[in-house]
């Protein structure tokens, strides 16, 4: 197995340009998702990567082949799709077993495979049943089974969980980052769903309007968001638009103390996490009169929303933290932690709108 | 529990509402039947008729048109199978042409899919009109193209062509397949005629009629194929062929029983010897022998034929299925 590099790779249709040009790296052996909203090009280029769609511009490398030019059959990335576009006209060991049977392997053999294959993903028993006769969760577990049945050097996964309903969703997310670990493939999954992206991936590459936003591990991505797109994309934050200071960001008059690299007078916006901000008296950074409006219960954790002097806010506290319940209408006080503060040119945020 | 409302008769304007309806469905059924069945079993009933000669027919009930049909007048002294032959020609034309029409259609179909909604629509309205024009007309179109003098192989000959193959012994295997005489290529009558105008008439059925259930078709299908390691050959062969197997049978199979009844191509471009049922019965109904009996006879010959065609093609069908 190999790492795959993309080098500038671009894709426009017609005068639409899908993908800017790219520079990415997939570790061998790693799972990267690539993560944005609908239609910011995300599909695309797993569809370049799958040697379904010819780049514009730019190269794709396996290891240290170039494979721009190589059509999708030469390279044989498995791909599981959206719809799992599973072959209805053939019972389920003959969908495993579809890329091997092409490829002249004995029968036998490429039925023992396809077993084999069945079991990894908990399908025993099921070979022979027709695609029509299985669940949408059993549907996916045999799009994987065949997309790893050519034993691929990367394993592509657009959507995959997109047609199963929330709870099976959840659990496949694990039970198919628990394979890729096991079988440790490089694996490049495309979402639009953070929750998935920060469940299954290595790293998140977060995509917007064709342009890569930002790239990194999950946890990097969350609490360092690179702009103000991914800190709203990814999770919730409360976003102000001010202007930049000496010391911080002035927000509807109210001087937020943070580091902000910004020349004094810069437009700017500030996000913050709802679980960073405090409504307990430490720590008492950027303390803030505010006044509870609603309060919504989740069962593991209790949103608050409040009115301050910035505008309104959400803080959110997890079941088990160490606070007084509020109740809507009482006075409170929050503090804005200074490294809870993420401020980012407000032009960037417009672009990525 | 039981209210009053529930024990009320029926309020006057319900009542007649479910005879008037029962009337209407009844009525129309009959009349449906009637008029399918009807010119049917008139059909069947002539073809049990005597033919009188030098004159008109009459009723009756023998099974000499029958006869006649399978074995010749003549059996058992003598059997003659001309009839069964030209029964033979009629599924030999239609089969030919309907696979043909299909084989070609699927690509072009194929292709017509994948484009964009503006252009499909384009060529699926040319496609339509294309149907407005008759066998009569197409059939013209193809003669003036095929004939001897003015079409093809006039150009063939005024370009050069016919030399070049006869310099390079085409010209010879032309020859033994019917498609020339000693002194350039010809295409009337042939077979080649014969069945490329009965392909070219059922064409664009075969395109519409495939067109929904490709047009419809995953094309993640094909797209996993590829990243499986299939070429497009084996796309074609594995994936698309089997999944729109039903509507590629169903489509030959329209297209074949369509092609039975051809009866101005077959006159134009096929050999005489090689005339077909459908050019019998006409000539036997309305045409130079006027005897309606034996017409009828091959009409429902040719229907039953067809019929065990179909019969036997859903079965082979369903096998394939089950396999």
């Amino acid at each position: 197995m190999a790492g795959l590099a993309l080098k500038g790779t671009a894709k426009s249709f017609g005068g639409v340009r899908a993908v800017e040009a790219v520079d990415l790296t997939f570790a061998e052996g790693e799972l990267t998702a690539l993560l944005g909203p609908s239609g910011c090009g995300k599909t695309t280029l797993l569809r370049m990567i799958a040697g379904l769609e010819a780049p514009s511009q730019g190269a794709i490398l396996l290891g240290a082949d170039d494979i721009t030019a190589e059509p999708a059959h030469k390279r044989r990335f498995g791909m599981v799709f959206q719809s799992f576009a599973l072959f209805p006209h053939l019972s389920v060991r003959d969908n495993v077993a579809y890329s091997l049977t092409i490829s002249g392997v004995a029968k036998a053999e490429a039925a023992a495979t396809a077993e084999r294959l069945l079991d990894l993903v908990r399908l025993s028993g099921y070979g022979d049943r027709r695609i029509g006769a299985l669940s949408g969760g059993q549907r996916q577990r045999v799009a994987i089974a065949r997309a790893l049945a050519q034993e691929p050097q990367v394993f592509l996964l657009d959507e995959p969980m997109s047609a199963l309903d929330a709870k099976l969703r959840e659990e496949m997310q694990v039970e198919l980052r628990l394979l890729q670990q096991r079988l440790g493939i490089t694996t490049i999954v495309v979402t639009h769903d953070q929750r998935e992206a920060m469940t299954m991936a290595d790293q998140i590459v977060v995509m917007s309007n064709g342009r890569v936003e930002q790239v990194g591990p999950p946890q990097e991505i969350y609490h360092k968001p690179g702009n103000a797109f991914v800190a709203e994309f990814i999770g919730k934050a409360n976003f102000f638009d001010g202007a930049a200071e000496a010391g911080g960001v002035r927000v509807a008059g109210t001087l937020l103390e943070t580091e902000t690299g910004f020349r004094a007078g810069s437009d700017v916006r500030v996000a913050i996490r709802p679980e960073r901000i405090s409504l307990e008296r430490e720590p008492a950074e950027n303390r803030l009169p505010a006044k509870v409006v609603f309060v919504r219960d989740l069962g593991p954790m209790r949103e608050y929303h409040l009115e301050t002097l910035l505008g309104p806010m959400v803080v959110e506290y997890a079941l088990g933290e160490n606070l007084n319940p509020l109740l809507a209408g009482q006075d409170t006080e929050v503090s804005l932690p200074r490294d809870a503060i993420h401020v980012f040119p407000r032009e960037a945020r417009m672009a990525a709108e | 529990m039981t209210t009053i409302t529930e024990l009320a008769p029926p309020t006057e304007a319900e009542t007649p509402r479910v005879p008037l309806r029962a009337a209407l469905t009844w009525g129309l059924t009959l009349l449906t039947l009637g008029l399918c069945l009807i010119p049917l079993l008139l059909v069947v009933a002539i073809s049990f008729g005597r033919k009188i000669e030098g004159a008109a027919w009459v009723w009756d009930l023998t099974l000499a048109n029958y006869q006649r049909f399978f074995v010749g007048t003549l059996w058992p002294d003598e059997v003659t199978f001309l009839y069964l032959n030209q029964l033979g020609y009629s599924f030999w034309y239609a089969a030919i042409a309907s696979v043909l029409a299909v084989l070609t259609a699927l690509p072009f179909t194929l292709r017509l899919a994948r484009l964009s909604r503006p252009a499909q629509s384009a060529w699926l309205v040319f496609l339509l009109a294309s149907l407005t024009l008759s066998e009569v007309f197409i059939v013209m179109g193809w003669d003036i193209l095929l004939s001897n003098n003015s079409g093809l192989p006039a150009l063939f000959k005024s370009t050069g062509l016919t030399q070049w193959l006869k310099d390079t012994g085409w010209f010879e295997v032309l020859r033994e397949w019917g498609l020339a005489n000693p002194r350039n290529v010809k295409f009337k009558t042939s077979d080649f005629a014969t069945i490329l105008t009965l392909s070219y008439l059922v064409w664009p059925y075969a395109v519409i009629l495939l067109y929904p259930a490709l047009s419809r078709m995953d094309p993640a299908l094909s797209e996993a194929a590829r990243t499986m390691g299939a070429g497009n050959w084996t796309v074609l062969r594995t994936v698309i062929l089997p999944s729109v197997r039903l509507p590629l049978f169903g489509t030959t199979l329209l297209l074949f029983v369509f092609l039975l009844g051809a009866y101005v191509a077959i006159t134009v471009f096929a050999d005489p010897s090689k005339h077909t049922t459908a050019v019998a019965i006409y000539q036997n109904v309305r045409g130079a022998n006027l005897n309606a009996p034996f017409g009828a006879t091959q009409a429902v010959i040719l229907l039953v034929a067809a019929g065990i065609c179909i019969t036997l093609g859903h079965i082979l069908n369903r096998w394939a299925a089950a396999r």
